[in-house]
């Protein structure tokens, strides 16, 4: 059981730039956990920092407290599954999962216990006499995670988007496969993607990167309803954030003709940042009437999702989206009161979160 | 006047990609073209621009046949999955080279029609950069501008957001739509994926065994599926399809397992029957269960997609999916109370996939 520590890591290319920077992130031992962000945030550079393929320019890398820097990944006891599935192909399916065992010179009682068992979870019993060569991608990186958990002793696996070559019908079996591995080994497993539905199904903790930062790590549900950056709100879940540009007037910040107040200490720490509000469309209530608080707004469109309708709005000067259960009928050109759920309400200076109770008000 | 492709029949590579297709779209339609891949979206898409020929059947555009007419003497626009502009020309070059080509533009039109374009797709700032300079995002903004500038009849997509990921694709989808509002040109856009019919269009055509299975308003299309077939491509997750016995009116899909079909419009004969309902209409402990059909399933996958879960259940043999408006965790193999909506039903016969009756709420809502 490994804890993976990266302690103020950073690293520079030769031009001058950071691929990544300020990075302080820690992995207990056992966890499912996913690097998430746009191609280019710096995500596979933080990965190949952990498995030892690239020595950072800055900071440290400790597994349980040790610094492992100069080590190679097999040093680390780390193991890889990347995009494209790496099988021996003259092996079959069984010589195949034994080979990280037999290569350590694992006695064969043990092999022969632990393939069977290996073998089951990953739904290969049948095929374990089959040469690979002739097996589908999905078997194949089946058989690419089945190599990575076979041996007891890995300090993690790190995956580089395992199911890009999967068909799509296929994804969401492999997931499961995954999860059951994960569940029934509790060996912590690092999966880096660009898909927010890859990172928030398989893991429990999810580390949000853009620009080379890792802007916030938590759960799923802490990503959604408490966005700690913009760029989380907008990037997890789908329409994103609506975001305002918003202004400080005394202790009152203002997006249009919406404003918030705020304690007065809260309002002297923030005034001189950039300041945004931020409220999800599935937090904006919408009202047949008026109601304390609520914007008039037209709805300017509509689009069906299938479950549910986003609406397009503008009121108080702003533009945003709202999404409203799929048997509300409404048509483009209706007025409706919009409000923005306060407790989901989020204030945003120099793109960190400000938390704070809030009263609100529309002009 | 619009579009109408009467009895085409295709056969490429040897095998009858198209067979007796009849479609009339209208003027000022955005018509999503949806199927699975390998379906002949894209055949139908070179037929309907002229890069290939039927081996039958007609083609008549503003009641004139335009069948045998070479692609350079149709006015139709074409962006395809892969981002495809010209390497050495600038973006504007790019989004001006179709309007040059017929030379019957001034410089100062062609000059303002650039700029227009470029500025509805948000890349007035890219206008001097080569497209390898762009992200994959902005590269087919390109190619989509070089297709609207000319202002074509037709305007054919063919999987445009395909290879973009999903964030970008959310923001196109909405200015797809706005672009489209703003002229009267017919859209025909072909895709795999339901949300971009369900955001985009305005008609749907299901494309099934070379032929439109269902064809009119999308939303129509939508809640009335006239086939298992049609319910299963234009909907994501996939209808949930159910093997049922049906006596009494009531649907019995296991022992312990029965729908009224007191929601119906039609009485049915007894018999086989195929039930169908989609993810949303199945709610888990948690949303509100309403006056449902409550089992026990097991958690098989639970995911997180977009702002929704979408679970696989199981219930004995019985395999569906539901969907919960919400971000929501359930364990692997946990035990969970869902509820099945009998307003939202449909039923299909089990021999051919003809659908059979809806229930009120798909009729209504």
């Amino acid at each position: 059981m490994t804890t993976i520590e990266l302690v103020d890591v950073a690293h520079m290319y030769s031009s001058g730039q950071y691929a990544v920077k300020n990075i302080n992130l820690k992995w207990e031992p056992g966890v499912s956990s996913a690097l998430l962000g746009p191609s280019g945030c710096g995500k596979t550079t933080l990965l190949k920092i952990i498995s030892g393929l690239l020595r950072p320019t800055h900071g440290r890398v400790l597994l349980n407290g040790e610094e492992v820097n100069h080590k190679t990944p097999k040093e680390r006891n780390i193991a890889q599954v990347f995009q494209f599935p790496v099988v021996y192909e003259t092996l079959n399916v069984y010589d195949n999962l034994a080979f990280p065992l037999r290569n350590r010179h694992v006695p064969e009682t043990v092999v022969r216990r632990r393939i069977p068992e290996i073998a089951e979870l990953l739904g290969l019993t049948d095929k374990l006499k089959h040469n690979s060569a002739g097996l589908s991608a999905s078997d194949k990186q089946l058989i690419s995670l089945g190599r990575g958990v076979v041996r007891d002793d890995l300090a993690a696996i790190l995956l580089d988007e395992p199911l890009t070559v999967i068909d799509p019908h296929q994804k969401w079996h492999l997931r499961r496969r995954l999860k059951l591995l994960h569940h029934r080994f509790k060996i912590t497993m690092i999966y880096v993607t660009h898909d927010q539905h890859e990172a928030l199904t398989f893991a429990d903790q999810v580390t949000v990167m853009n620009n080379g930062s890792a802007l916030q790590t938590g759960s799923p549900q802490d990503l959604h309803s408490k966005p700690q950056a913009p760029f989380v709100g907008y990037f997890i879940g789908s329409p994103g954030m609506n975001l305002f540009d918003a202004a400080l007037t005394g202790n009152q910040i203002s997006a249009g003709r919406y404003s918030l107040n705020l304690p007065q200490d809260t309002a002297k720490a923030i005034a001189g940042q950039s300041l945004k509000i931020g409220i999800r469309p599935e937090f904006v209530e919408i009202h047949a009437a008026e109601q304390p608080h609520s914007i008039p707004s037209t709805v300017k469109e509509i689009y069906l999702t299938g479950s549910s309708k986003i609406l397009d709005l503008y009121g108080a000067d702003l533009h945003f989206k709202a999404r409203i259960p799929d048997t509300t009928t409404l048509h483009v050109g209706d007025t409706v009161w919009a409000s923005f759920a306060r407790q989901w309400l989020m204030i945003y200076a120099d793109d960190e979160a400000v938390n704070l109770p809030l009263e609100e008000t529309v002009r | 006047m619009g579009l109408e492709l009467k009895n085409i029949s295709k056969t490429s590579q040897g095998f009858e990609t198209l067979k007796n297709l009849d479609l009339t779209i209208d003027d000022g339609s955005f018509v999503a073209v949806i199927a699975p891949t390998g379906a002949g979206k894209t055949t139908l898409l070179r037929l309907l621009a002229g890069l290939e020929k039927p081996d039958q059947g007609q083609i008549i555009v503003d009641g004139q046949d335009v069948t045998q007419v070479h692609v350079r003497h149709r006015n139709i626009a074409m962006v395809y999955q892969e981002f495809i502009n010209y390497p050495t020309l600038t973006v504007y070059d790019n989004i001006a080279s179709p309007l040059r080509v017929h030379r019957k533009l001034s410089n100062k039109d062609i000059d303002h029609r650039v700029r227009a374009t470029a500025e509805q797709l948000r890349i007035s700032d890219l206008l001097k950069r080569l497209p390898h300079e762009l992200s994959g995002g902005q590269q087919q903004r390109v190619a989509i501008g070089r297709a609207l500038a000319k202002d074509a009849h037709l305007i054919l997509l063919d999987e445009p957001l395909g290879n973009l990921d999903y964030k970008l694709r959310e923001d196109l989808r909405i200015e797809l739509k706005n672009l489209a509002h703003e002229r009267n040109a017919i859209f025909v856009y072909a895709t795999t994926e339901p949300v971009d019919a369900l955001m985009m269009a305005s008609h749907v055509a299901v494309l099934h065994e070379g032929k439109i299975l269902q064809y009119g308003p999308m939303e129509e299309v939508y809640k009335k599926p006239n086939h298992i077939k049609s319910g299963e491509y234009f909907s994501d997750p996939p209808m949930n399809f159910l093997p049922c016995q049906v006596q009494d009116g009531i649907a019995m899909i296991a022992p312990d397992f029965h729908i009224s079909l007191r929601d119906l419009n039609t009485d049915l004969a007894p018999g086989a029957y195929v039930l169908g309902i989609r993810a949303h209409h199945i709610a888990i402990k948690g949303d509100r269960l309403q006056n449902g059909v409550t089992i026990e399933a097991l958690v098989e996958l639970s995911e997180i997609v977009g702002s929704d879960t979408t679970m696989h259940l199981s219930h004995h043999n019985l395999k569906f999916i539901a969907l919960s408006q919400q971000f929501r965790h359930f364990d692997l193999d946990e035990n969970v109370t869902v509820s099945f909506d009998p307003t939202q039903i449909h039923i299909f016969n089990n021999q051919n996939g003809d659908v059979v009756s809806h229930a009120a709420g798909a009729r209504h809502s």
